[in-house]
């Protein structure tokens, strides 16, 4: 056993002191298996970074009211006789002033993008003192709150980093009516941030929208209560709602991206068979390149699994080192790079790519498979090949 | 003729790195292929808007409604053919995630407007005549199997039904196609005056409105006069052009659509230079041979080309395969993906560019080796050797 261990340390040495021969032909392999552990860790990330902006934006101890069948908040509706239904739920908490409740609305207002300085959709939510209690994490990182009743907005943080002209101290016009910004907030990276916030009532009645909300916020002790929120909900014949704890509204939004996850596997495993190709063909050379060294070895009592193990080793560690290059490039380049595209509302979510040590890993392993795979069949050729052949093709 | 056999057996003499060459290609043309075409459908919209088309939206955003009078009075506004209006119906068959585009619109109107969307005549007419009728797209029809005369459900996340629910039941008068292979034709069209009367909330709005002008040449004023005729007023407008709306439009998919193109052709030029690379190294190793070639009397130039052109034949046999390989997954996926996307097509401009690649990539990797055969000196190669 140990002999073998020293033999086939005595190859791996002597392979990669030869490395610097073949040098071209190691380094395309290198750059291979970075480039595709890169791209894979791009679009991983990018889908983690979507899904972790929409998670975290969720409480369990919030109920969330939807129309039922509208999926998303933008396509809900609630009268102000259904919210106040809604208000005598069983299981929503109270204070002093009543139930711990946020009807809420939301109108679609165009903002220019800074990185296309195109016009998209943004939210602006219309709430209460009540329903920013509701929001977990939530601070004011600059100005004031607003002032019910007037047409003061507070902006998310996101939207002042993706957009222009929503500057503290400055009036935006959306239509016909112009807006103030009096307030920068902040609700820890999530989707909130997203968004505009001003007084329910202005919104309602600049924009139409009579005494009617869309969505309704409530607290509750726990995800417990559910239950008998719901039979409330379908004994009663005026309510065409229905309910789920606000985390698992943003769990299912979260999910909106994965396709972005598919697709890069996909696209990374069929840039990862081309890389395997020239892997091949790298450890072949590699091969065929030492063979005469591989013969005299055999020929002086070396035995074929150190020959085996030498080549192994020798396409895992390139692998290896494309891989940690790769990983190196995508967590420079991509983590934490700022992105926004469209949520399940129609409005843009603005969120950052986010390199968790879990899709390292998934990087690594795939680079891993390419190494191994790229490094078994030219080793069973230096194993297998006889002396005397070896020795004649080497001239 | 004896130049190719040459060229041919040098090609061949190892199976296996001609093997895996040629499938490295392949993998980066069938990447290039595909992932062009995906950028074409999703730009399609842009690409096939027509030039004398203005869209007119509300000016807070095109999501809020305007009101039924605007279609006269925007009818009215001197410069302006034909005006036809669109409601979004927020449309899923079935399933709440098998969301099917669905537009309330005026038929006549919307078919003048809209030249490019083909029917059969009769189909026309019945569907004009019953209000309850559905005119559905060539290509949405086909993903769901749905024929003409079906009955289908189709439900809104957004409005209710009149009787109650959310479902309206629709038969389908007509199929339509596009009048060429780009024409998106992934959607549904039925009545307005049919989703007015049977809707719940009521009330006379619109989404948005379409028009043609008398010329394209009067766009940007008849544009102009539009959003000044409704300036100051509850609903005031943007009125840009198809073209620019559908742009606007695509780029709200923001910047992570540059970040996956970009991402992938980095993958697909590191294909090429890794691949570049064996191909450089395998002709270099032939050194000796080129001397005796040259020692036999083959002129410097002859060996030039013959090297040049083995490059070249190693780029567009994978190439080719890739782009074969290419249209094969675009066949395929197509109708699968004809919820999402307007129609795939791998058009003559893909074909140039990945033609105007293989080229590119067969001589870059073939000159350097070409030139250092072209310059040879007989004597220190067989040195070397």
């Amino acid at each position: 056993m140990s002999n073998l261990m020293s033999q086939s340390t005595a190859v791996i040495v002597m392979n990669i002191r030869s490395l610097p021969r073949r040098l071209w032909m190691s380094l395309a392999m290198v750059f291979a298996s970075a480039v595709v552990v890169a791209i894979l860790l791009a679009f991983l990330a990018m889908a983690k970074g979507f899904e972790a902006t929409m998670q975290s934006a969720g409480s369990d101890d919030v109920a969330f009211f939807m129309r039922t069948g509208s999926a998303a908040e933008l396509n809900s509706s609630a009268s102000r006789e259904q919210v106040n239904l809604i208000e005598n739920a069983p299981g929503i908490l109270k204070d002093e002033q009543g139930p711990l409740v946020s009807p809420e609305l939301y109108v679609i207002v165009d903002g220019v993008k800074k990185s296309t300085q195109q016009e998209a959709n943004i939210p602006l939510r219309g709430l209460s003192q009540r329903g920013v209690d509701m929001r977990n994490g939530f601070t004011l990182t600059a100005g004031r709150m607003f002032t019910p009743g007037t047409d003061e907005l507070i902006v998310g943080a996101g939207i002042l980093r993706e957009f222009d002209g929503f500057d503290l101290g400055q009036e935006i016009r959306f239509g016909k009516y112009t807006w103030k910004v009096v307030g920068v907030f902040s609700t820890g990276g999530n989707v909130f941030e997203s968004e505009l916030w001003a007084d329910a009532k202005v919104i309602q009645n600049l924009y139409n929208r009579g005494s009617s909300y869309q969505t309704v916020r409530a607290r509750i002790g726990s995800s417990d209560d559910l239950t008998a929120i719901n039979e409330y909900l379908e004994s009663e014949p005026r309510l065409t709602h229905e309910v789920q704890t606000e985390s698992a509204y943003f769990a299912t939004q979260g999910k909106s991206l994965e396709y972005m996850a598919i697709f890069g596997w996909v696209i990374s495993s069929i840039m990862a068979l081309g890389a395997l190709a020239g892997a091949l063909n790298t450890m072949y050379t590699s091969v065929s390149d030492r063979s005469m060294e591989i013969a005299t070895l055999r020929a002086i009592g070396f035995s074929s699994l150190s020959a085996f193990i030498g080549t192994m080793v020798e396409a895992m560690t390139l692998a290896v080192i494309g891989s940690l290059v790769g990983a190196l490039a995508a967590f420079i380049f991509f983590d934490g790079m700022n992105a926004s595209t469209l949520g399940g509302s129609f409005t843009q979510v603005v969120f950052s790519f986010q390199l968790t040590s879990e899709l390292f890993i998934q990087g690594i392993t795939l680079a891993l498979i390419i190494g191994f795979v790229s490094g078994f069949f030219p080793a069973w050729r230096a194993a297998r090949v006889p002396v005397i052949v070896a020795f004649q093709s080497a001239r | 003729m004896k130049d190719l056999y040459l060229v041919y057996k040098n090609l061949t003499r190892k199976k296996m790195r001609l093997f895996l060459t040629t499938f490295a290609i392949f993998i980066a043309f069938l990447i290039f292929g595909a992932i062009m075409t995906l950028r074409g459908a999703l730009n399609s919209g842009v690409e096939m808007s027509a030039d004398n088309r203005l869209v007119v939206v509300h000016k807070t955003n095109f999501t809020n409604p305007l009101p039924y009078s605007y279609v006269n009075k925007t009818q009215a506004i001197e410069g302006v053919k034909q005006v036809t209006h669109a409601n979004w119906f927020g449309g899923y068959y079935q399933e709440p995630a098998n969301q099917v585009v669905t537009f309330a619109v005026e038929p006549e109107s919307y078919l003048a407007v809209y030249p490019e969307l083909v029917i059969e005549p009769e189909q026309r007419k019945a569907w004009l005549n019953n209000q309850a009728s559905i005119l559905v797209g060539e290509r949405i029809a086909l993903a769901n199997g749905w024929k003409v005369g079906d009955r289908i459900p189709l439900s809104s996340n957004i409005f209710s039904h009149k009787e109650g629910g959310q479902t309206w039941d629709f038969v389908i008068e007509g199929i339509f196609r596009g009048a060429e292979q780009k024409t998106d034709t992934s959607y549904l069209l039925f009545h307005y005056k049919y989703f007015k009367e049977t809707q719940s909330w009521g009330g006379d709005s619109i989404g948005w409105l379409i028009l043609t002008t008398e010329d394209a040449a009067m766009n940007e004023s008849v544009a102009k006069a539009i959003d000044n005729n409704f300036a100051n007023s509850n609903a005031e407008t943007d009125t840009s052009t198809e073209q620019a709306f559908n742009k606007a439009f695509i780029e709200q998919i923001g910047n992570i659509g540059l970040i996956i193109f970009g991402v992938v052709f980095m993958a697909f030029f590191t294909i090429l230079i890794v691949v570049g690379n064996t191909m450089v190294l395998a002709i270099r190793e032939r050194t000796a041979e080129i001397a005796v070639l040259k020692t036999l009397g083959f002129a410097s130039i002859r060996i030039f080309k013959m090297v040049l052109i083995e490059s070249c034949l190693l780029a567009f046999l994978g190439g080719l395969l890739g782009l074969g390989g290419a249209y094969l997954l675009i066949q395929g996926a197509s109708e699968n993906l004809a919820r999402f996307l307007p129609n795939l097509v791998l058009d003559q401009n893909i074909l140039l560019q990945a033609l105007g690649y293989m080229l590119l990539l067969g001589l870059i990797t073939g000159i350097a080796p070409a030139i250092s055969a072209l310059k040879l000196n007989i004597i220190t190669a067989f040195n070397r050797g």
